[in-house]
């Protein structure tokens, strides 16, 4: 625990851990874009119809949210699997302890899934326009129960001591101080992403976002690219905030950790890479126009930001796992074939997905050109 | 490999916890098939437009894909992840170890998913805008990747109850290519292209806006994977051979349950084959929405009774050979029989405050570690009624005997003083749970029971499994 992750941790346990670390990152990219955009949604359609006609990112987010879901739920497959060789008895317990409550998110999700379809059904187009904010509402209330109940069931994971007593309670909530912030932090971290990803699908469906927007495009005097500035930089202020809420609930070895030598280089790239995002932010917010150039430093800095509170997240679970025991786990798991096999299709199918978009997207332009 | 790992049982009142898992199974299985049998139809329905085969066909596979997408990418999707979570609430032991032996087949079949939806999706969002050649190539590589991801899945399910070699080796590939693996994925393949078959009729005469010649037309093509079904029988033959000894046995006559389930999915496929070879394919009949429903009912039917099979069938294992439908490994009970299942367990009972002594209480965890998982105390297959007719000495003899008693069982793993908690516990529960109730710690009792727990041995039932291959 002296030494920077993963250099210090066994290797096998590094090699796992940087996996889940990746395919972690990928599933908080997508399931930002579904936590706040369903809450950006929510929150709009309360403003009524004309402000959401105005607001071309409302009409792109109910546009990909359903894909967004798709691709939240598959990127979550590749953490939950290295999850289980890395933390597999931890994770096991808290989803038996949480019981129904935990198996709840899966009707859930179902429901809001098909919530998002009917959003842009041609039945919803039909109908009066207090529907929209009812199922938008309802949409956003399921995934932030999603959102709550995998908090909470990571920190059950961590608190071993309270398994025996949560377990004779039948109690199906888990009562922590850090349950509210850790949740709090989460809804908020996932408005910048928002933000980043929004502008990139403007850009790529055709928005200048580098000239000065159309008076009809402002929604409360804001213009689009306004918009996604206050939509990233209040996410960060509430990031921090509720990061600084949740301090006091981390073990102190865990913060110990989160801020010595396994955790705190990591902590200063991710907050120089914070510190970048608002900058470019603040930038964007004064000048109204977004650049590409902008836009891809932007994005290297939340990319980096993002690994950076993943690797810090995993700090604090670090302190409060056995790892010996794990260790002889991951060493005979690593001893199992099939390496060379996940790895040759995971080249071959990344190529297959590029060859995909990329044959779309050609077809489409060279229909849209006529030719 | 510890002989027991101790979780917090989850508690489903009076639902057998082994039936949920079964239960989701079929719903997930049928819309995996559906979605997977979907995209090869699909391809062919595109191949035919391109071929001008069928001018119909590009438009009803705009309409069937949104159904595919609707259904399989939310409900088949999430249901896939439920499995997985419902698997660790019934046995996380039983999905730790397939991932932990697995794990790489596993995230090779994920990379599967993701080209599954990217491919799927944009097909679904500019597949009308988009030329006929490129449209195949999409379905194509969606068609090949969800038969992929029914591919990497097979080999792990298909070697729960044929491990082969992998019990010596401990090969990934040995395990993965077992002797069930072959006929499982083309008895899956088939009953894909059946089950999208049927779906594609159902929704023919859904869509509005074809008339019935054009409906006509269209069930004629659709229906037409249904006749790999004429390979069922074979397929199913050669499957049942490679199933163990008497595995087979409980499914062809040995287990009352087990026989019906697997009548109840020949007798639905039968009838469903016959129909459409003879009605459908041969007489050109039409087949209405109703029909169509139905016989797309009887599918639904026949994987029920398929995937009970599959499931009951492990019985007394849940890896065959390997580890016990109750998450005991199977060259850990001599140790257990010694040590005790309850002694390591951190996890207090829920009512314990009920029970009039500590013998009850050992009863009841023993009850939760070893049993609990295909009995109830007081629901469905409760254990309570099952030996309500038994007297006190039959009692701790079948349950020092549980092998003997059903070969589906597994033996009995713990110490007699343990036998003897169960046997107060079924005693207690049967007199109507009195709030006083004597300790009994005879000697000479417990020595019987030992006596009984030596004879039947530490292995399975089955003389089959008992000269069967063994752990390394
Ligand atoms: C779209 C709905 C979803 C939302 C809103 C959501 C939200 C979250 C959140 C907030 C976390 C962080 C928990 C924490 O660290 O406190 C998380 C982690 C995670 N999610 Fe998702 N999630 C969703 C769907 C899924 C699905 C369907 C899967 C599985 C297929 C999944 C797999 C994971 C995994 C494996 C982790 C890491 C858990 C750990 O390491 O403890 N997520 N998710």
């Amino acid at each position: 625990m002296n030494t920077l992750f993963p250099l210090g941790l066994p290797a096998a346990t590094a090699f796992y851990l940087c996996l889940y670390l990746a395919t972690l990152v990928v599933h908080l990219v997508f399931m930002h874009y579904v936590l706040a955009g369903s809450i950006y949604l929510a929150v709009g359609r309360v403003m009524g119809r004309a402000r959401c006609q105005a607001c071309n990112w409302q009409s792109i987010i109910v546009d990909w949210l359903p894909f967004a879901t798709g691709l939240a739920i598959t990127a979550g497959v590749g953490p939950l699997l290295f999850a289980q060789i890395l933390y597999g008895r931890e994770f096991a317990t808290a989803n038996l302890l949480l019981s129904h409550r935990w198996m709840a998110i899966l009707p859930v999700l179902i429901v809001c899934f098909y919530l998002l379809y009917l959003q842009k059904s041609a039945w919803i187009a039909r109908r009066a326009w207090a529907w929209r904010p009812a199922i938008a509402a309802t949409a956003c209330a399921g995934f932030l129960f999603i959102a709550w109940s995998w908090t909470e069931n990571h920190l059950l994971m961590l608190d071993r001591a309270a398994w025996p007593g949560m377990y004779a309670t039948s109690s199906l909530w888990y009562e922590s101080a850090g349950v509210l912030p850790r949740l709090a932090a989460w809804c908020f971290v996932a408005f910048p992403s928002l933000a980043i990803e929004l502008a990139w699908q403007g850009r790529l469906l055709g928005d200048r976002l580098d000239e000065p927007a159309a008076a009809n495009t402002r929604v409360l005097g804001l213009s689009p690219v306004r918009r996604l500035a206050v939509t990233a930089l209040s996410g960060w202020a509430g990031t921090l905030l509720a990061a600084w809420a949740y301090w006091p609930a981390i073990p102190a070895a865990a913060r110990t950790a989160i801020t010595g030598p396994l955790g705190g280089p990591w902590l200063i790239m991710a907050a120089m890479a914070l510190v970048m995002q608002i900058v470019a932010w603040s930038i964007t917010l004064v000048s109204e126009r977004l650049t590409r150039g902008m836009l891809i430093v932007m994005t290297a800095a939340w990319v980096t930001t993002l690994l950076g509170i993943a690797v810090l997240r995993e700090t604090i679970r670090l302190a409060a796992v056995d790892l010996a025991t794990g260790k002889e786990l991951h060493q005979t798991a690593l001893g199992i074939g099939g390496l060379p096999v996940f790895l040759l299709f995971a080249v071959l199918n990344a190529v297959a997905i590029g060859w995909c978009i990329r044959t779309v997207r050609g077809q489409l332009a060279t229909r849209s050109d006529g030719t | 490999m510890t002989p027991l790992d101790h979780y917090p049982v989850i508690d489903l009142g009076p639902l057998m916890r082994g039936l949920v898992i079964g239960g989701l199974g079929i719903f997930h299985v049928f819309l995996a098939q559906f979605a997977i049998g979907g995209g090869m139809l699909l391809c062919y329905l595109q191949w035919l437009h391109m071929q001008g085969d069928c001018r119909l066909a590009r438009r009803f596979t705009d309409d069937y894909f949104k159904l595919l997408v609707l259904v399989s990418f939310v409900l088949g999707a999430v249901t896939g992840v439920a499995m997985w979570f419902t698997s660790i609430q019934i046995s996380p032991r039983t999905i730790g170890t397939m991932v932990r032996e697995f794990h790489w087949v596993w995230a090779t079949e994920w990379t599967f998913f993701c080209l599954e939806v990217v491919a799927g999706y944009l097909f679904y969002r500019y597949g009308s805008r988009l030329p006929d050649r490129t449209r195949l190539q999409l379905l194509a590589l969606y068609a090949f990747a969800s038969w992929m991801s029914l591919f990497w899945i097979n080999g792990i399910l298909s070697w729960q109850l044929t491990p082969g070699t992998w019990l010596e080796t401990r090969d990934v590939w040995a395990g993965f290519f077992n002797p069930g693996f072959l006929p499982s994925l083309i008895f899956r393949t088939i009953s894909a292209a059946a089950i999208a078959a049927l779906a594609a009729c159902t929704l023919v005469n859904a869509v509005p806006g074809f008339t019935r010649e054009e409906r006509q037309s269209l069930v004629a093509i659709c229906a037409r994977p249904l006749v790999f079904m004429l390979a069922m029988p074979l397929v199913g033959a050669w499957y049942l051979g490679t199933m163990p000894a008497d595995s087979r046995g409980w499914a062809t006559g040995g287990s009352v349950p087990m026989t019906l389930f697997l009548t109840m999915a020949v007798g639905s496929s039968t009838l469903i084959g016959l129909y459409a070879i003879l009605a459908i394919l041969r007489q050109r009949l039409f087949v209405n929405g109703a029909t169509a429903s139905l016989l797309l009912a009887l599918a639904f039917v026949a994987t029920a009774g398929g995937e009970f099979v599959r499931e009951g069938v492990r019985k007394p294992f849940t890896i065959r050979e390997y580890l016990y439908s109750n998450s005991i490994a199977r060259d850990g009970v001599a140790d257990l029989r010694r040590r005790g299942s309850t002694a390591d367990d951190p996890y207090p009972l829920r009512d314990q405050a009920h029970y009039p002594n500590e013998q009850l209480v050992l009863g009841a965890k023993v009850f939760r570690a070893q049993c609990s998982v295909c009995h109830t105390l007081d629901g469905m297959n409760a254990v309570a009624e099952l030996a309500a007719t038994w007297s006190i000495d039959q009692r701790r003899l079948n349950i020092a005997q549980l092998q003997r008693t059903k070969p589906f069982m597994p033996p009995f793993a713990g110490t007699p003083a343990e036998v003897e908690a169960i046997v107060q516990l079924i005693g207690w529960r049967h007199a109507g749970r009195p709030p006083g109730w004597a300790v009994s710690d005879d000697p000479a009792v417990l020595s019987q029971i030992e006596r009984w727990l030596d004879e039947a041995g530490t292995g399975p039932g089955d003389a089959r499994l008992v000269v069967g291959a063994r752990l390394p």
